[in-house]
């Protein structure tokens, strides 16, 4: 605060370096080959997950662990919208996203009455449920072959003539990014308005939440139901983006996959289910050495993430950056 | 017919009783909820696989070796993982249990694949007449073995200065502190003693229905809902759920549905969580 200067250049060099970032993102389709592009597009989708899952995890406290079946109902919904219903992509998008929202509040309203590892058991009971659901419905779901030949997202005919279409891994680039960087936004404006405050009210202590006048269901099952539904939204694009869903892409291993990436990356940030869901999806794929490994890798991360870095790498990144601003300011 | 059905359910239910005791004691006596329980199991199945298909072990030797190093396995997780932890808030000893339960999984399956084995005991195939019911050999050893597992076990608790020492840090762990029960060894020695059980009992199902590194998560599943349905830290609530659940899963899937034979666990699992959370002999 004793001069404006040097505050100035420094949030001149911040924007500086998030334009390049920016660049770099925007530009990003035509740097890579395709199957490098294809992992970063199912990171994008991890993102999004894991991001959601974050939301609850780290601002109200309370771990999901059925999580992957709200993604598989987005993802089903989805298909029975445009394949069935003969619906657009497009139209499908939120209302597979609304499918499972409306799924997300039924079951909240059970679950959310319980807390902690009470919560966590009784989302992973339901995600059993769910998940036995795809596998023996065969009418609804395909059964456990799952379906196939699930349409890319249909082409957007521009009013002055040229398309949008988005048959090519480059297209769906910049959906499922600009799908993630609308995620981001919606839980960045969530989390620093007042409703935001409440949930980390709650997070914290229970009853003082509810002894300063916070409505503890109502701010619970608000948070659910934005975590279903951006869980939808994730389930509707790995729908049409691998063309193929079968049950075995909805299991209780992939729910505790978002609660790792989300331990690993941070609690209680926005960046660290980001950092978590890039590292887990990309990471065992670009070094082919542990690609077999990678799960025993996860449950080992995950233990010493939990017993020696609670804050994930996120803490590690901030603590390392306060060491180096005290040894500077010295 | 009905009573064949529950001679099978009761084999089904001894079994995740002995599951059931091992997950609930650990809740009791530690506040933990152990996710890797099931794991735990499965190694004990592989254990007794591998010393009586490799090595032509008697089966009872191979159960009583799989018990006590399951047991031994339950000392050195809560030494290196559990006990770092102690201090902190309890829902960390769940997560990192996901993440022990995700490591040996993934171990089990890196070493001896996904193909289910079998143990092809002789006595898996002779059956024995017991008034209406046939019931082979070994399901009958099942429920004996489990049913006197339970005793013993209700004996310890009861009468030896450890099951004493349980006991206290059970009712008030404060009290059972000041009064010089040492935390460490009371940890140590009820991890021995729900891994051994979860070993038994994996061996025990192992020796009847197939061994592979997937086969913990739902017996672990199922332990859970009947945890939850006798009350988390109940012994006798682990017993009755047990049995009420195998029965459940018999009758359910013989006259309703055996594709959502699973189904219905959790269903008791979600009604119990939200009528009845404390459930039927929990005190919290």
């Amino acid at each position: 605060m004793e001069s404006g200067e040097p505050h100035m250049s420094l949030s001149a060099r911040k924007f500086c370096i998030g334009c390049g970032f920016g660049v770099l993102l925007i530009a990003l389709p035509f740097l890579v080959k395709d199957y490098p592009l294809h992992l970063i597009n199912i990171s994008g989708i991890w993102i999004i997950l894991a991001l959601s899952v974050g939301l609850l995890q780290g601002y109200v406290g309370e771990i999901s662990m059925g999580h992957a079946a709200f993604y598989g109902i987005g993802a089903y919904a989805s298909v029975l919208l445009t394949m069935k219903g003969g619906l657009s992509f497009w139209f499908s998008l939120p209302l597979s996203a609304l499918v499972t929202t409306f799924f997300g509040f039924l079951i909240g309203l059970v679950s959310l009455r319980l807390r902690g590892p009470y919560f966590a058991i009784c989302t992973l009971g339901f995600g059993e449920i769910i998940r036995l659901l795809f596998v023996n419905w065969r009418e609804m779901s395909g059964g456990p072959d799952g379906v196939t030949g699930i349409p890319a997202p249909h082409p957007i005919y521009l009013p002055f003539g040229g398309t949008l279409a988005f048959g090519s891994k480059r297209a769906n680039y910049y959906l499922i990014y600009g799908l993630v960087a609308l995620t981001i936004g919606v839980m960045y404006r969530i989390i620093h308005s007042r409703t935001g405050k409440a949930f980390m009210a709650l997070r914290e202590d229970h009853t003082y939440a509810e002894s300063i006048g916070i409505n503890v269901m109502r701010y619970k099952r608000l948070a659910f139901t934005v975590s279903t539904f951006f869980a939808g939204i994730g389930g509707c694009l790995y729908a049409h983006y691998e063309h193929f869903i079968s049950p075995y892409s909805f299991t209780t291993g992939q729910s505790f996959d978002l609660v790792i990436m989300v331990i690993v990356g941070g609690m209680g940030t926005l960046i660290g289910p980001v950092i978590g869901a890039i590292l887990l999806t990309l990471v065992p794929e670009l070094l082919h050495a542990i690609k077999d490994y990678r799960m025993v890798i996860y449950g080992m991360m995950l233990m010493l993430v939990i017993i020696y870095l609670p804050h994930g790498l996120v803490g590690v990144w901030q603590a390392m950056r306060n060491s180096f601003s005290k040894s500077s300011r010295v | 017919m009905l009573i064949q059905q529950l001679a099978n359910g009761i084999v089904l239910g001894s079994t995740y009783g002995l599951m059931a005791i091992g997950l609930t004691i650990l809740f009791g006596i530690l506040n933990i909820i152990n996710l890797a329980h099931g794991e735990i199991y499965m190694l004990g199945a592989f254990v007794a696989y591998f010393l009586v298909v490799l090595w032509g072990v008697n089966f009872f030797f191979a159960l009583v070796v799989a018990t006590l190093a399951m047991g031994l396995v339950g000392v050195v997780a809560e030494r290196l993982v559990f006990r770092p932890l102690r201090d902190k808030d309890e829902i960390n000893y769940f997560i990192v249990s996901v993440g022990l339960l995700t490591f040996l999984e993934n171990l089990g399956l890196l070493f001896w694949g996904p193909e289910p084995r079998s143990m092809a005991l002789p006595q898996a195939s002779q059956t024995i007449r017991i008034g209406e019911v046939i019931i082979t050999v070994q399901r009958l050893y099942t429920v004996l073995i489990a049913v006197g597992v339970i005793i013993g076990l209700h004996f310890f608790i009861k009468h030896s200065r450890m099951g004493k020492a349980m006991r206290a840090m059970e009712q008030d762990r404060e009290a059972a502190l000041t009064v010089g029960v040492e935390i460490d060894e009371v940890s140590s020695f009820t991890f021995f003693l729900g891994s051994a059980l979860a070993g038994t009992a994996g061996a025990l199902m192992g020796s009847l229905f197939i061994v592979n590194p997937v086969m913990g998560f739902g017996p672990l599943l199922k332990a859970f809902v009947i945890v939850i349905f006798g009350g988390l830290g109940s012994v006798l609530g682990a017993i009755v759920g047990g049995l009420i659940l195998g029965m459940t899963e018999v009758l359910a899937s013989s006259y309703i549905s055996s594709a959502y034979q699973d189904a219905f666990a959790f269903l008791i699992l979600i009604l119990v969580l939200s009528f009845k959370p404390t459930g039927l002999f929990g005190k919290r």
